[in-house]
This record gives structure tokens, C-alpha cells and sequence, in this order.
């Protein structure tokens, strides 16, 4: 099921386009990373999708509404984030739960094992502004999933976190989806991309450079590295123009033939094939080579 | 509108903790109470040393009558009135301490009405020396002395006599010169804390946006509900604070009126007139309308608390000018100036708010300052909600003026 439509979305500031004629759709159940070098546009997509910009042109859609109607049903955790400091935890995770439509004693529950899951237990009762940076940033985490949205938005949430409570969140992460959640995730950590997104949209000046599931936009930009593993000594392969070993591990390099091609003729030759697989680039040299290619041809 | 409610909601319980608006709302009834203390300390004296530093009256004064026309002095101001033959030598019973003032009544007094007033260091009993009752008793009793009766002379010394009676308050009605100060001064004072709310509260709110914007939650609140839900919320829940701020005064007040007329035997008018104390609240409410939003929208527009705040002091600047006019208005409360204030929508709610209990103040003033009021209201609160959307999300930039401008075409 589609939870976010945007089509044709355009948004001008000051004669500058911030997004230009977008379209993209999220499902149901997946992690779907919204890409891009800095300006491209991701937040400005995401605040219009929050409705807090309106766009210029274009249809946006959340769970079949205009952006706006379905406020209480999205968890937005944005780049630019903070809480009340002078506030107690539990304070202010009612608050901000109870504006999302939340009661009290449902906010108890549900805090309560989600301030369990992030390590933050036993902190309900002290001040925010008690708490180190990094717990803070989980915090706000707890606080954008405490209503149990159906959307969830996440600009750079890993920003600041250690490797532990980066490890945490992205375990949260990764059970929503399993909730059948729908998660847009904004980031630059190309990694963590690459470990959690089902599907991506790489943005560049406000356009949409690359568009659908990751693993198929991996192959597609690189489409003519094999890796194989064989006990087997290699010779000279016909259409293979370099040969990378690392142990049993060969990085094969083609030219003028197909994957399947090369697989045919190391059967015909006997070869014993342990492993076959077209080798993926990984994304951060994808996001650079097609931002690149956009800004100097 | 539930938003808007658990928005005011928790502004309200926030702000209502603020060490700042604890000290503030305590301290007025506290000071209240203390001078009550210190005038029971002192008893019936309390009462005899405020009169006379309200209105201070020399003790013996000096005449050097060059015109003759009070000469000889009436045996009934003899005590205090010391005649002398020239100037010189009333300059040196001046000198020598043995008068406290000198007047000397030039030849041409009938005509010009000038005396000269001489006193040793010059100060405030010299300076009101035109409106001490002793001295026109003494001057009207001797330019009329063979035409007009006694008690006539007297009554055009002394025109009117007021005599303040509070009903809430028991025992006689008193009167005296510390009467009229305190049937002046205290609902002035009054008013003045009043303004004062509708800049503590409006300030509050300011802060509070100020600080929301630069801890980076804002956004997550915009998440949430609207801008317009969000200003609305703020201004409701930061007008109620005010109102409890006020409440708690007047009732305090209103408490320690009793112990001022059974201490001072002044009866403190607080709720003697009531459809004042309607009309201030009226104003309170509308003026805290207009200034909220204005305070919302600067606090929007800065980028940090320290710019929000020197934005602001435009418009508190503005909103001061009839505080600053407080002279002018003890002397004539609807002179045209002060008329003209009533009615433009920024100064018009203090102004008014410090008129009503100074004078009766005509009823076209009223109406239509409101009415100025009521229509000003809108094109504020849509102005100020779209400068407040558009400065929530500038972060390290303050729009400009054309950037303002900009913001409200396009809405």
C-alpha cells in the first residue's frame, strides 16, 4: 500500500527552485532513503510532505490525505531538532505525545519500554537538560514513535549517536519496519543506507536523479564487475580485461561480454565455481559519480 | 481547537513556575503589606507623616508686601505669616533659618499675579508653594478681607473639599490631602501594573518562542499542529497567566484596603469604580491581543533571544509612550494628545488603561478606541501569524524588512 504520493512537486524560494516537479512513492512496511548532497532538497521534500511548507505545484499525499490531515499518524524527527531542556523527561515526552493526540496514561506505557530500548530507563523523572547529548538525540527518537505512527520521517538520525546508540536505533529501525511501518529516512551515512533502505530517491538541485529499489540500482551501475570465488588457478578469460585475486576471490573486470556470458564459458571450461556474483559498487561511489556527472556533464 | 487548548495549557503551567513571575506576583501584595506594617509600627503618626509628604507646608513664611495689600497681616494667619519691611530683610530672616520661604508681593501683584518665591535650597515646598492652601487662604482672606464674608473666603480658598467614600469599606468617611494622593496614586499605580502584566506576559511569550526556535524543538511542534494553533495557543495560555498575575493583585489589594483605613483611615478605591475596573480588564484583554502577537512574531524573526528582544523594544518602546505622558495626564487626563493616543491601536489600550481611573473619560474615547481596537485585531493576527510562520524555520538569518514585506504578499 502507497503511504506518501508526491507528484510533480515543485517548490520556488526566492526564485530559486528547492524541488523541481519531484515524484516519488512510499510503501507500506519498507525503508525508503531520500538522498542527496547538501541543497538538494530533501528537507524542504520532507517539510512539505510534514505540511509546513506548502509546495508551489504538484499533489502531495499521506495515507490518501493532504499533507496536514494526517499529522497525528506520522512521527517526524527533523534535522534541525531540540526538546525542552528545562522540562522532565516524562514531561515532555506527554507533551509532545498528547499533541500527536496521545493520552497520559497511554504515553506512560508505551515511554516506559521505549526509554527501556534506547537505555534510557530509569531517566522519566530527571530534567532533560540533565541528559549527555547523545541521549538527548535517542530521546527525541522515543518521542517521534511514542503516538505508534504509521509514517515515520527520520532526517539524519543518527547524527551525533556513538556506534552503540547507533546500533540501537537502527534495531528500532528495523523492527518498525517488521511492524509493517513506513520509513523515510534522510541521511549522508551512505553505510547505513546501504544496511537498512529498501529503496531509495537520490536528489541533485531539487530533481530526482535515481529512483527505485537499491540492490537493482546497485547492479545497474555496475554492470560489468564479477566476483568469483574458485579453487581453480585462472588463466587468460576471453572478454575479462582485469583480474583482481584476493585469497580464492577474483574481482573480474569485463569488456564486450555479459555476466551470464563469462558464467557459460567457465562451465564449458570446467572451472570449479564457488561463488558467482555481479559485483555492486558500493552507494557513496554511486552518489558521487551521478552528482558529479550532473554538475560538470 | 483541543491543540490550541494543551498548547495554552502548558504554557500556562510552565510560565506560572518561573521564578521570575513567582517573585513578581508576591512581591506587589508584599510591599503592600509591608507599608501597612511599618504605618501599624508607627500608629497614629503614620497618618500626619504622609499627609505632610504629600502635601508639605512650610511653617513660617515670610512677606514682604511692596504692593500693601496684606498689610497688616490678619490676626488668623499671624502664627505662620512674618511680615517684613523690604526685601533685604526678609532675605536674611531666610538666611538665618528663622522663615522657611519668603514671598514678596510686587506692586503690579493685582495686575500680573506674580510673587516671588524665595526659599533657602530651593526644593518642593517652594515649588508648590502656589498650591499650598495655607497661602491662598492667606491671600484671598486678605485681598477680600472688607468685601466677603469669612466663610465665603474660605470656600474660594478652598473650593471643594472631597470627601471619598468606599462603600465595601466600614467606619467614617475621611478626608485629606492623603485621601485625594491615595484616590489618585493608587488606582494609577494599578493601571501601571496592569501594562506591566501585558509586557511580562507578552514577554513571556517572546521567550518562549525565542527559545523554542533557538533549541530547535519548534519544528518538531510544527510537526505536530499548525503555526496558526501554536501562536493561538501561546497568546491564550500567557493571557491567563496574566489575568491570574492581575487577579491575585486586585484581591490582595482589595484585602489590604481594610488595613489601610483602619491604620491610615484611607479608604483605597480599588473596585470604586466598576465599570473602570471592566473597562481596564476589556483593554488588558485587547491590548494583550495585540501585543502577544506582535511579541509571537518578533520572536520568530530572531535568531536569537538577545535580537527577539531588541526587535521587540520597538514596539514596547511605542506601547511606553502613555507611561511616559503620566505627568501630562495628572493634570488634564483628556487633553488632545492624550485623546489622540487613545485611539491609535498600539498605545490606545494603556493609555486608556491609565485614563479611565483618572477622569471621566468621554464616552466617544471609549467606543471608539475599542472599536479601533476590534478592527485592528484581524489585520494583526494575520500579519503577525505569517511573520510567525515564516521566522519559525530561518534559522541564522533575520529576514529583512523586504523579506517581511515579501511573507505578507505572498499570503
Amino acid at each position: 500500500m502507497v503511504v506518501i504520493q508526491v507528484q510533480d512537486m515543485t517548490k520556488t524560494f526566492n526564485g530559486l527552485r528547492a524541488v523541481d516537479g519531484l515524484s516519488l512513492e512510499v510503501e507500506q512496511g519498507e525503508i525508503f532513503g531520500l538522498l542527496g548532497p547538501n541543497g538538494a532538497g530533501k528537507t524542504t521534500t520532507i517539510r512539505i510532505i510534514m505540511d509546513i511548507f506548502k509546495p508551489d505545484e504538484g499533489t502531495v499525499r499521506v495515507l490518501g490525505q493532504p499533507p496536514g490531515m494526517a499529522r497525528e499518524h506520522i512521527g517526524y524527527l527533523p534535522e534541525e531538532r531540540g526538546l525542552y531542556r528545562n522540562l522532565k523527561v516524562m514531561e515532555c515526552l506527554a507533551y509532545l505525545a498528547a499533541l500527536k493526540g496521545v493520552n497520559r496514561s497511554q504515553t506512560a506505557q508505551r515511554a516506559g519500554r521505549l526509554l527501556a530500548s534506547v537505555g534510557l530507563e530509569g531517566q522519566a523523572q530527571n530534567k532533560v537538560q540533565a541528559l549527555s547529548k547523545g541521549m538527548q538525540q535517542k530521546l527525541q527518537f522515543v518521542a517521534t514513535i511514542l503516538h505508534d505512527p504509521q509514517v515515520i520521517i527520520l532526517d539524519e538520525p543518527f547524527q551525533g549517536l556513538d556506534p552503540i546508540s547507533t546500533e540501537q536505533i537502527k534495531g528500532l529501525i528495523t523492527g518498525l519496519r517488521e511492524e509493517g511501518k513506513a520509513i523515510v529516512l534522510s541521511t549522508h551515512m551512505m553505510n547505513q543506507v546501504e544496511r537498512l533502505c529498501d529503496r531509495i530517491l537520490l536528489m541533485n538541485e531539487g530533481k530526482r536523479v535515481l529512483y527505485g529499489p537499491l540492490e537493482e540500482i546497485k547492479r545497474r551501475h555496475a554492470p560489468h564487475t564479477v566476483q568469483l570465488r574458485t579453487p581453480a588457478t585462472l588463466e587468460a578469460l576471453p572478454g575479462v580485461a582485469c583480474v583482481q585475486r584476493h585469497g580464492d576471490t577474483f574481482t573480474l573486470t569485463l569488456e564486450g561480454i555479459t555476466p551470464q556470458e563469462l558464467l557459460r564459458t567457465l562451465v564449458e571450461r570446467n572451472i570449479p565455481v564457488q561463488a558467482f556474483e555481479v559485483a555492486t559498487v558500493p552507494l557513496e561511489e554511486i552518489f558521487i559519480s551521478v552528482v558529479k556527472e550532473r554538475h560538470y556533464g | 481547537m483541543g491543540k490550541i487548548w494543551l498548547i495554552a495549557r502548558h504554557e500556562y503551567l510552565v510560565s506560572v513556575r518561573r521564578p521570575g513571575f513567582i517573585i513578581m506576583t508576591v512581591l506587589v501584595p508584599l510591599l503592600g503589606a509591608l507599608g501597612l506594617l511599618i504605618a501599624a509600627l508607627f500608629g497614629g503618626q503614620a497618618s500626619t507623616f504622609l499627609e505632610r509628604q504629600f502635601a508639605p507646608e512650610p511653617e513660617h513664611i515670610g512677606v514682604v508686601d511692596q504692593l500693601g495689600c496684606c498689610t497688616p497681616i490678619l490676626p488668623a494667619h499671624q502664627e505662620r505669616f512674618r511680615s517684613f519691611s523690604d526685601e533685604k530683610a526678609g532675605r536674611a530672616a531666610l538666611e538665618a533659618d528663622e522663615v522657611t520661604a519668603l514671598l514678596v508681593i510686587p506692586e503690579d501683584y493685582v495686575e500680573s499675579g506674580q510673587v516671588m518665591v524665595f526659599s533657602k535650597r530651593g526644593g518642593f515646598s517652594a515649588a508648590v508653594m502656589g498650591d499650598s492652601a495655607s497661602v491662598r487662604a492667606f491671600f484671598v482672606d486678605h485681598l477680600l478681607r472688607d468685601e466677603v464674608d469669612p466663610v465665603l473666603r474660605r470656600r474660594l480658598a478652598e473650593p471643594i473639599e472631597p470627601v471619598f467614600v468606599s462603600l465595601e469599606a466600614e467606619g467614617e468617611p475621611r478626608r485629606g490631602p492623603l485621601n485625594t494622593a491615595v484616590n489618585i496614586m493608587v488606582p494609577y499605580f494599578l493601571s501601571v501594573l496592569l501594562i506591566m502584566t501585558i509586557f511580562t506576559s507578552s514577554g513571556y511569550l517572546l521567550r518562549g518562542v525565542a527559545e523554542e526556535k533557538t533549541s530547535r524543538v519548534i519544528e518538531i511542534l510544527l510537526s505536530s499542529v499548525t503555526a496558526w494553533e501554536l501562536l493561538a495557543g501561546k497568546v491564550l495560555g500567557l493571557g491567563a497567566l496574566g489575568l491570574t498575575q492581575v487577579t491575585i493583585w486586585l484581591a490582595s489589594t482589595n484585602a489590604l484596603s481594610g488595613g489601610a483605613m483602619n491604620l491610615l483611615g484611607v479608604a483605597v478605591p480599588v473596585l470604586a469604580r466598576p465599570e473602570v475596573f471592566v473597562l481596564s480588564v476589556v483593554y488588558y484583554a485587547l491590548g494583550f491581543l495585540i501585543y502577544a502577537v506582535l511579541m509571537g512574531a518578533v520572536g520568530a524573526l530572531g535568531t536569537s533571544m538577545q535580537e527577539s528582544q531588541q526587535l521587540a523594544g520597538i514596539f514596547s518602546a511605542m506601547a511606553a509612550i502613555p507611561l511616559m505622558l503620566g505627568g501630562f495626564m495628572f493634570s488634564n487626563p483628556n487633553m488632545t494628545l492624550v485623546r489622540v493616543l487613545s485611539w491609535f491601536p498600539l498605545t490606545a489600550p494603556t493609555m486608556m488603561i491609565l485614563r479611565l481611573p483618572m477622569a471621566k473619560v468621554p464616552l466617544v474615547d471609549i467606543v471608539g478606541s475599542i472599536v479601533v481596537l476590534i478592527l485592528a485585531i484581524p489585520t494583526v493576527l494575520w500579519a503577525g501569524s505569517k511573520v510567525f510562520r515564516a521566522g519559525l524555520l530561518m534559522y541564522g538569518k533575520r529576514p529583512s524588512v523586504a523579506d517581511i514585506l515579501r511573507v505578507l504578499r505572498q499570503a
